[in-house]
């Protein structure tokens, strides 16, 4: 392979970004093509995405990707036309080819070109190009033709065309090389109808793809909507308006020309609109961060679509909210929680098609993938209709492992039970295979979902199905908190992690091995005590019996803290403590109250773990 | 200008001018780079942060920023005192992040050459640590001791406040 021409830089930028995006969505539109194979205008989505990335990697010299490229697009276009119907087996070696094509990509992005292994892969769609291949299941494939004028000389002269794709986003080319085996239809001039502007009119922002081709894109850099910058825009000049007024009423204070009276009507006034304007403009600075969840959901058709196949499972995948929009920081973690738990839900979740039909329920399972606002947070929800958690035989195991006791076990609410999937190392699988049975998943959702302040819910009924729901934060810059006081000091508790808040006696606690507990409805909550934790000098009244308990989560974990009083609930701007004071356990930084005293963030992660 | 006069040498100069912010702490009086120093402020309310040094008095907001606030009495293990008006809290610029100093009151800034700091006697200053004393200056009517700040936590300590 040439290496990369240094002239051509910003050639070069421009193909790897469009290029890129087309294989982003060419992963999709795969996937949904093999669901509706007699979509035209998604076929020649297809079709013309290989053949702009052929065209464009032919122009700039990278031989390698061309071959796959030109390869895969035969085998496209004999779907196109017909003459091979979309069957898995087509599907599985196209997909392969796009993975590779990534993995080409992605060598060109990191201007490390190496000689790969092509050959497998093109072998894998040569069988297809023959005439034997596929016969055609011919009335669906038909009706395309008319949305597709050009695509009619099937069997035109065998002589392949001479390659003549010079311009990368050219309208026409005409594919076919001197490789091409002569007994393969060449491909007919397309002329491209109206064509790049249907991929181009999402405006994708860079996303990950799947698999080898993952560090395609970066993440470094934030594609804002032009219409909200300008709506920011505007509001920061509604902003600078509210300070001039602000200029003016002092002035007239200064100068007494206003009475009091009127200052108070004035101030009152200015300060409503400053408190509106900011927090639209908090809304909109917030707003830019958002992406909607969609860039991590696009992946999933695509690796569940692999598991059924490899597990010989039939899954219905259902996807519900992908336009929801959360921060990029929390975007960016859920990923990897996401597809363990997808994976799991494949995997011990759903049943083979016969186990299904003997239990009477339909043949293919189903899997929801559903995302959803709910007041600052985002609930996210995989939920599968499969065989549900078996609690007895993950009891059974955790015994087995050495994790609990027998009696342990026997005490145990189902919750409990749940609770122990999360425990590192854990599996009920009886064999390591590639999917799972390392224990690992589980502890990275958790570890994840925690690092996030967000929690983790399991339903699951046995025969019925199981369903976990993520509860996340929108966002990690500014919060909603619930301030509490500790003795008199003031402490603030991310609201994102508060269940709950009781107020209670204190001598309702009860003590279990040196632990005070409470007993809350069906479970028996730990207790920490702030004012031990943090070692606050206790005033007075010692005979007040009454305390508040705030009853917290991470991640699976549940406990009550123990204050004196509650304060209220505040919108806060999290700061951090510097460097010096960055790791004090128990506090997750620090926030400026409103008669600017600072006030420490609590960390309930921390709290669950240092009980 | 007696600034313009005065013959600079690159190369760690023994004449070239300093200038120091002059503190007292104790009966005794210090001085620290003014580079150093970003703001002079009176005590403001100091929440305490738990489980730190007993030293870390706690942090404050300076203008939206949250800084760590040290007590200077304590860290030097000098008797404590009641703070009073002439109480500061000095913000020193330490590698890039602020942080906040108790002293008993801020003097001036004074002007010296290089020559006149001498390295600091041994054992010196009961509880002061080595590590952060850069040398004394010693003029006929005072005796100041020049002070490094950004050495004034060992490593140890600096893993201390972020490992505990």
């Amino acid at each position: 392979m040439p290496p990369i021409d240094c002239e051509d830089q910003e050639l070069l930028d421009g193909f790897l970004t469009e290029t890129t995006e087309l294989l982003e969505k060419l992963d999709d539109d795969l996937i949904v093509l093999e669901k509706s194979s007699d979509d035209t205008d998604l076929m020649n989505r297809i079709f013309r995405s290989i053949h702009t990335i052929k065209g464009a990697s032919s122009f700039l010299g990278f031989d390698l990707l061309v071959k796959v490229a030109h390869k895969t697009e035969d085998v496209l276009n004999r779907l196109r036309k017909g003459e091979l119907s979309v069957t898995p087996e087509i599907m599985d070696v196209i997909l392969e080819a796009t993975d590779l094509i990534k993995l080409l990509v992605s060598d060109i992005k990191a201007g490390d070109i190496q000689e790969r292994e092509t050959e497998g892969t093109i072998n894998k769609l040569l069988p297809f190009l023959l005439d034997t291949a596929g016969v055609p299941k011919a009335p669906p494939a038909t009706p395309q033709q008319p949305a597709q004028p050009a695509a009619v000389n099937v069997d035109a002269a065998s002589a392949p065309t001479a390659d003549a794709s010079p311009a990368p986003a050219a309208a026409e080319t005409a594919p076919g090389s001197a490789t091409v085996p002569p007994d393969v239809p060449p491909q007919v001039p397309v002329p491209k109808p109206a064509s790049d502007a249907a991929p181009k009119k999402a405006p994708a922002p860079p996303k990950p793809a799947e698999g080898k081709g993952d560090d395609l894109a970066d993440n470094s850099t934030v594609r804002v909507d032009v219409k909200r910058l300008d709506d920011l825009m505007n509001q920061v000049g509604e902003l600078v308006l509210e300070r001039n007024r602000m200029i003016q009423i002092n002035q007239d204070l200064q100068q007494s020309d206003a009475n009091r009276g009127d200052f108070n009507e004035e101030f009152g006034k200015l300060t409503k609109r400053m408190s509106f304007v900011t927090s639209e403009l908090q809304m909109q600075v917030l707003k830019m961060r958002m992406i909607p969840v969609e860039k991590v959901f696009k992946k999933f058709p695509r690796i569940v679509r692999s598991m059924s196949r490899d597990l010989g499972k039939e899954v219905d995948l259902q996807i519900v909210g992908e336009e929801t929009e959360l921060d990029r920081s929390v975007v960016d973690e859920i990923g990897d929680p996401l597809i363990h738990l997808i994976r799991n839900a494949m995997d011990h979740g759903l049943e083979t098609p016969e186990e299904r039909l003997e239990a009477g329920k339909s043949r293919s399972g189903t899997l929801v993938l559903a995302a959803v606002h709910e007041g600052n947070q985002i609930i996210i929800s995989i939920k599968d209709d499969g065989r549900g958690i078996d609690t007895e035989r993950v009891g059974r195991k955790a015994i087995e492992k050495g994790l609990i006791s027998e009696d342990q076990f026997a005490a145990m609410s189902q919750r409990e039970v749940f609770d122990l999937l999360f425990l590192p190392g854990f599996s009920t699988k009886e064999k390591t295979t590639d999917l799972s049975g390392r224990g690992v998943g589980m502890d990275v959702v958790k570890t994840n979902i925690k690092k996030l302040n967000g929690l983790i819910e399991i339903k699951s009924t046995k025969g019925l199905g199981s369903e976990f729901i993520l509860r996340l934060p929108l966002t990690l810059a500014i919060i909603q908190s619930l301030l509490v006081e500790v003795e008199g000091e003031i402490y603030s508790i991310p609201l994102s992690s508060v269940l709950e808040t009781l107020r209670v006696d204190q001598r309702q606690f009860h003590i279990i091995g040196g632990q005070e507990v409470l007993k809350l409805r069906d479970i028996v909550l730990p207790l920490i005590r702030l004012q031990k934790v943090f070692n606050v000098q206790p005033r007075g009244d010692a005979d007040n019996f009454f305390c508040y308990v705030v009853v917290v989560g991470a991640a699976e974990k549940r406990m009550g803290l123990v204050v004196s009083r509650l304060v209220g609930q505040q919108e806060v701007a999290i700061k951090s403590l510097g460097n010096y004071l960055a790791n004090i356990p128990g506090i997750a930084g620090s926030t400026i109250l409103g008669d600017g005293r600072v006030a420490l963030i609590i960390d309930p992660v921390a709290m669950t773990e240092t009980e | 200008m007696q600034n313009a006069l005065v013959p600079v040498k690159t190369d760690g100069a023994h004449d070239e001018l300093i200038q120091l912010v002059s503190f007292n702490l104790d009966q005794e009086e210090y001085g620290v780079d003014v580079l150093k120093v970003r703001e002079i402020i009176r005590m403001p309310v100091v929440t305490r942060v738990p489980n730190t040094p007993h030293y870390v008095e706690g942090v404050i907001n300076l203008r939206g920023k949250v800084v760590p606030i040290i007590c200077m009495r304590k860290k030097f293990g000098l008797t404590e005192s009641e703070n009073d008006k002439q109480t500061r809290i000095m913000v020193m610029d330490m590698d890039g992040e602020l942080m906040g100093f108790i002293v008993d009151a801020v003097s001036e800034v004074i002007r010296i050459s290089g020559s006149e700091i001498q390295p600091s006697p041994a054992m010196v200053a009961g509880g002061i640590d080595q590590e952060c004393i850069a040398g004394v200056i010693n003029q006929a009517e005072r005796l100041l001791v020049l002070l490094n700040l950004e050495k004034m936590f060992s490593r140890d300590e600096k893993n201390l406040f972020t490992g505990m």
